[in-house]
């Protein structure tokens, strides 16, 4: 047993901290740090960019353009990238298409799909959930009718993230309506989204963002070529999907970055004249978060070290997801709380590129009571932490 | 990074299972609790034997030179079995304190099991302020004579020679014999059936070791290993409370069904799985760091285990008697038993408060 970095792994982290150094944009790096939103160019030039240092699709198989790192070096870039201000790279074309792609998809397909996922030309967006399926999703009813070499495709899709940009959306639809359970007439089939009968309709949420959207389909036709895999067997797919999300879905780098700006949030705030973060009690409040991510940190990298080695993916997937979740909003709720009274006033644009409006307190007070609202989604995306408990319990107790 | 035992380490638990397996089931621990006995002799001699006293001892005494790492493997091992044996009290903490003050020439004996000590740092009236020295030290000629009363102190049951802090110009460590003139030792099994006694000296004679007035680094150092070994102890514990828990909810029927069909109590024990897992991942931490020069490493990561498993441990064993219903709170059953172990390793060198907010103001 040894916590400390190899030699290798150190000298990984300094190749990783150079590139960020040299090649992080400032105006992106602002727009991340700021907690403003980044615009579509934003997103497909910091994509571009890590695609050209090879580092977009870091956990594809090698031959398909992966980078082959370890979970721990995985971890190190994911904490640089965060700890630099460099913004997320979307999951829905990298973390989520691609490797379905790659394990089921044709040659045909890889060839045609593969290169814009990794350089970010095609802008991917998911279509899952449906307003009667979320938690229940193989209830899916959003239907795709067979009609010589193409389908027909009538229903609606929601909570569609970042739609509006997207030139693609792959989605999970009802193949036959009369299999004998409902997870098995499933097919997953990918759509172009200008397609005609396509229409997004934005759903504004909470923190005033225009973050998600509805997707309806209206007699939609694409060619059966790009239905992925076999008909019918999507939610299979769609079970490998969302195992593989695993290596990054606790959050440790973002947490630990945004532990780091809590901390830097509470020492500027003031109570009873001094700094917020010497009162007794918030600071206690601080140590626990702190000691949880601590832990987390540590299981996070232990039980990728073991799902390397065999242990069942599923339920590791799910307890990162649990607390990762846990501990991430109850750092983002404390960086609200820390904001006091400039936590109020609502400045949902604040810190975007090109919002030029007078701040009412600090960027970080602006954005406290936003990102706050915003993610609550964490526990409920993704299949819902009760879902994820259920998952494990079905593992753990065998029913 | 890597977050395996190695090989000798797997090769020690698989050891010392066999000797507990065959020396010290439930049964013997439950019979030893009955007669208030807190020290068993021939099972102390037997865990000497397999080397798990001198495993983590330098090579000098006759030890193999291991790290805090082998105490947690051994620790986890006595928390799963219940052993009230003062391991934590030799290996741990008064062989450190030997080391630390140039008595090495007493490590040999501990490490072959021979003689026992115990170490009483802490004070009626100062909770876990482990440098408290309300006990005086007064020179008499090359020796001292010690006043004072110094609280709960395991191992002080069957310790042969005490380990005292008092002030002398500054915090100082004293030896004295348990039997010395001058000492009353109140004996008492603590709520797990592990041993402990207040220690209260009106004059006794005792000898210092180290300097005079500079023993307040070695004490910190000592309560900070000490509390990782309670740490990993507590792992063991909770991992069969985990188990138990587990296998009870699966197999107790009621409305027809096992009950961890319903979705109310299979939901709470994924959470005992998922703060399992956490206590274990930053018990795992203290224990690589508890021996680190650099002291803020090694406070922050022994209090970070300390606090969270504190807290954790309290909150598991809460869940578990609650989904196991009345079964829980028998004595019969194991899970009070490990209930008890985990809330005197929680209490013993430093609370979850206490720990807490050492975390935080470091």
């Amino acid at each position: 047993m040894d916590f400390s970095l190899t030699e290798d792994q150190v000298a990984f982290r300094d190749t990783v901290r150079t590139f960020l150094k040299d090649n992080l944009p400032d105006d992106i790096r602002d727009v991340t740090r700021g907690k403003g939103h980044l615009s579509k160019e934003q997103y497909k030039r910091w994509h571009g960019i890590l695609a050209k240092q090879g580092w977009s699709t870091p956990l594809w198989p090698v031959k398909f353009g992966g980078t082959g790192w370890s979970p721990i070096e995985y971890a190190i870039f994911d904490e640089e990238c965060h700890g630099h201000g460099a913004p997320r790279v979307l999951p829905f074309s990298v973390s989520m298409l691609g490797p379905v792609l790659i394990a089921f998809g044709n040659d045909e397909q890889k060839k045609r799909f593969l290169p814009g996922i990794q350089d970010g030309s095609d802008w991917w967006c998911q279509g899952f959930s449906e307003p009667g399926a979320g938690s229940d999703l193989a209830s899916l009813k959003c239907a795709a009718v067979r009609d010589g070499d193409d389908y027909i495709i009538n229903g609606q899709k929601t909570w569609t993230t970042l739609g509006q940009h997207a030139d693609w959306i792959f989605c999970l639809v009802r193949t036959d309506p009369k299999a004998s359970k409902p997870q098995t007439g499933i097919s997953f089939v990918m759509v172009p989204m200008d397609a005609d009968g396509v229409e997004v309709r934005p759903i504004i949420m909470l923190d005033g963002g225009h973050e998600v959207n509805e997707v309806w389909f209206t007699d939609v036709r694409i060619p059966a070529t790009y239905l992925v895999g076999e008909e019918n067997k999507g939610w299979n797919y769609a079970k490998f999907l969302l195992q593989n999300e695993r290596i990054g879905i606790a959050g440790i780098g973002i947490s630990k970055n945004e532990l780091a700006g809590l901390k830097r949030l509470a020492a500027a705030e003031k109570k009873n004249g001094k700094p917020l973060i010497e009162d007794a009690s918030f600071k206690a409040k601080i140590a626990e978060i702190e000691i949880e991510l601590r832990a987390l940190d540590i299981t996070n990298k232990r039980m990728l070290v073991e799902t390397g080695r065999g242990m069942d993916p599923g339920p590791v997937s799910s307890m990162l997801k649990i607390r990762g979740s846990e501990v991430a909003q109850r750092i983002y709720e404390l960086k609200m709380e820390a904001s006091g009274l400039y936590a109020l006033p609502f400045q949902p644009h604040a810190g975007d590129s090109g919002w030029n409006d007078e701040l009412i307190g600090s960027l970080t007070n602006a954005k406290s009571t936003p990102v706050y609202l915003n993610t609550r989604k964490i526990s409920i995306f993704g299949g819902s932490n009760e879902i994820q408990r259920s998952i494990i319990s079905k593992m753990v107790l065998g029913f | 990074m890597n977050f395996d035992y190695s090989e000798e380490q797997t090769m020690l638990v698989q050891s010392l299972e066999r000797t507990l397996a065959k020396n010290y089931d439930f049964e013997t621990y439950r019979e030893q609790l009955a007669a208030k006995a807190t020290h068993a002799p021939e099972l102390w001699q037997s865990l000497a034997e397999l080397g798990i006293m001198a495993m983590p001892l330098p090579e000098s005494a006759g030890g193999f030179d291991g790290n805090h790492v082998d105490v947690m493997v051994v620790c986890t091992e006595l928390g799963r079995r219940l052993v009230p044996e003062p391991y934590v009290s030799n290996v741990v903490i008064a062989a450190y304190i030997f080391e630390a003050t140039g008595n090495g020439d007493k490590l040999e004996a501990i490490a072959l099991g021979e003689i026992k000590y115990a170490a009483g740092f802490y004070e009626p009236g100062e909770r876990h302020n482990a440098l408290a020295t309300n006990t005086v030290a007064t020179a008499n000629g090359d020796s001292y004579r010690l006043t004072g009363h110094k609280a709960v102190v395991l191992g002080a049951d069957c310790a042969d020679h005490l380990i005292i802090s008092a002030d002398l110009d500054g915090p100082s460590l004293f030896l004295l014999p348990a039997n010395a003139d001058g000492v009353t030792l109140r004996k008492y099994p603590l709520l797990d059936g592990r041993g402990a006694a207040d220690v209260i000296m009106d004059g006794a004679q005792a000898t210092l070791i180290g300097t005079a007035g500079g023993a307040g680094g070695i004490i910190e150092a000592a309560v900070d290993r000490a509390a990782a070994a309670l740490c990993a102890d507590t792992i063991g514990a909770a991992e069969e409370v985990k188990d138990l828990t587990q296998e009870y909810l699966r197999t107790r029927t009621q409305f027809g069904r096992p009950i961890g069909k319903f979705q109310v109590l299979a939901h709470r024990m994924v959470d005992l799985l998922v703060e399992f897992e956490q206590m274990k991942s930053i018990a795992m931490e203290a224990a690589v760091e508890a021996r680190k020069a650099d002291e803020t490493t090694r406070q922050r990561a022994v209090s970070a285990a300390k606090a969270k498993i504190g807290a954790a441990s309290r909150q598991f064993a809460q869940d578990a008697i609650q989904m196991h219903g009345g079964i829980g709170m028998t004595d019969e059953y194991a899970l009070g038993a490990y209930v008890k172990r985990m809330l005197v390793n929680e209490t013993l060198f430093g609370d979850t408060d206490y720990h807490l907010s050492r975390f935080a103001n470091i």
